[in-house]
């Protein structure tokens, strides 16, 4: 009866310490399945584990990192596998693509890529640009752009060396903005009337490579 | 500090990650730098756009679900 009492009174603790973090943890797990249903039910897992495991979470540590952890090695058991490979998947081809976009000359004359990004760019467009981001880049820029965690969080939650979080979050920001740009300058060019011929160009050129 | 380490210092900087001591020295050869401070300012707004433009909230209906879930309140999902 006390150790009942006792696991009841945990839940009440769990359920307090952790209800603020539903929004933060849906956030991510829909960027990472790209699915509001697989949102729901990766979050609703997260908090099934979380409280069966709950006496094993070290006191003082921190405890929205933990969750995030649990949620990771959920989604890389039951979502990782099932989804397609990216749009982007060698990053010296983006690396590539990026360093081209940002040396092209502009259409309009007066623009360098930094302005156009700025003034173009979508809500929706950043939203699109972090989809199409491999799952390994776009799950740290999610944990340091949108989250906060710090480099150390983020190596604790994914389980690898801080440097790795550090160059994977250099490049996922690269790719963001890369692909950012590309939305901006075509939302330039309808805004403006002005044909990309420039672009088109280039692109036909890789195809028929 | 020189305009390459202070490009190689950016993220750093804005992620709260830059060694302390690099600190001063980064300020200080930004506000002296106009090429830098323009990258800094356009580092800056661009990890904002980011964090503005990607945010949605949980819906009702989910926390509603995790709540009636949860074991001490005689929740009968199980995990998967």
């Amino acid at each position: 009866m006390a150790k009942e009492a006792a696991d009841h009174q945990q839940g009440w603790d769990f359920e307090a310490a952790a209800m603020p973090f539903v929004d933060a943890l849906y956030n991510t797990a829909y960027r990472m399945t790209r699915s509001p249903e697989d949102a729901e039910d990766l979050v609703q897992e997260t908090y099934l584990k979380a409280y069966r495991y709950y006496d094993k979470f070290e006191e003082g540590t921190n405890f929205k990192a933990w969750l995030f952890k649990i949620m990771k090695n959920t989604f890389i058991n039951n979502y990782r596998k099932r989804q397609q490979s990216p749009a982007f998947s060698d990053f010296a081809d983006i690396e590539e693509s990026f360093e081209s976009q940002l040396n092209e000359a502009s259409p309009r004359q007066n623009k360098n890529p930094e302005e156009e990004l700025l003034e173009n760019v979508l809500d929706q467009d950043v939203q699109l640009a972090l989809d199409r981001l491999p799952p390994d880049y776009r799950m740290v820029v999610i944990l340091a752009d949108l989250e906060g965690f710090s480099y150390k969080e983020i190596a604790d939650i994914l389980e690898v060396p801080v440097g790795t979080v550090m160059s994977r979050l250099y490049r996922g920001r690269r790719l963001l903005e890369a692909a950012m740009l590309e939305f901006a300058r075509d939302h330039g060019y309808l805004r403006e009337g002005v044909e990309p011929v420039k672009m088109r160009s280039r692109k036909a050129a890789v195809v028929s490579d | 500090m020189d305009c390459k380490k202070v490009g190689d210092s950016i993220y750093l900087f804005f992620d709260n990650e830059l060694d302390q001591a690099l600190l001063t020295p980064f300020r200080h050869h930004v506000d002296g730098c106009g090429d830098c401070a323009k990258r800094v300012d356009y580092t800056r707004r661009l990890l904002l756009l980011v964090r503005a433009s990607v945010r949605c909230s949980a819906p009702d209906r989910l926390r509603l679900r995790i709540l009636t879930n949860m074991p001490h309140r005689g929740g009968i999902e199980r995990s998967v």
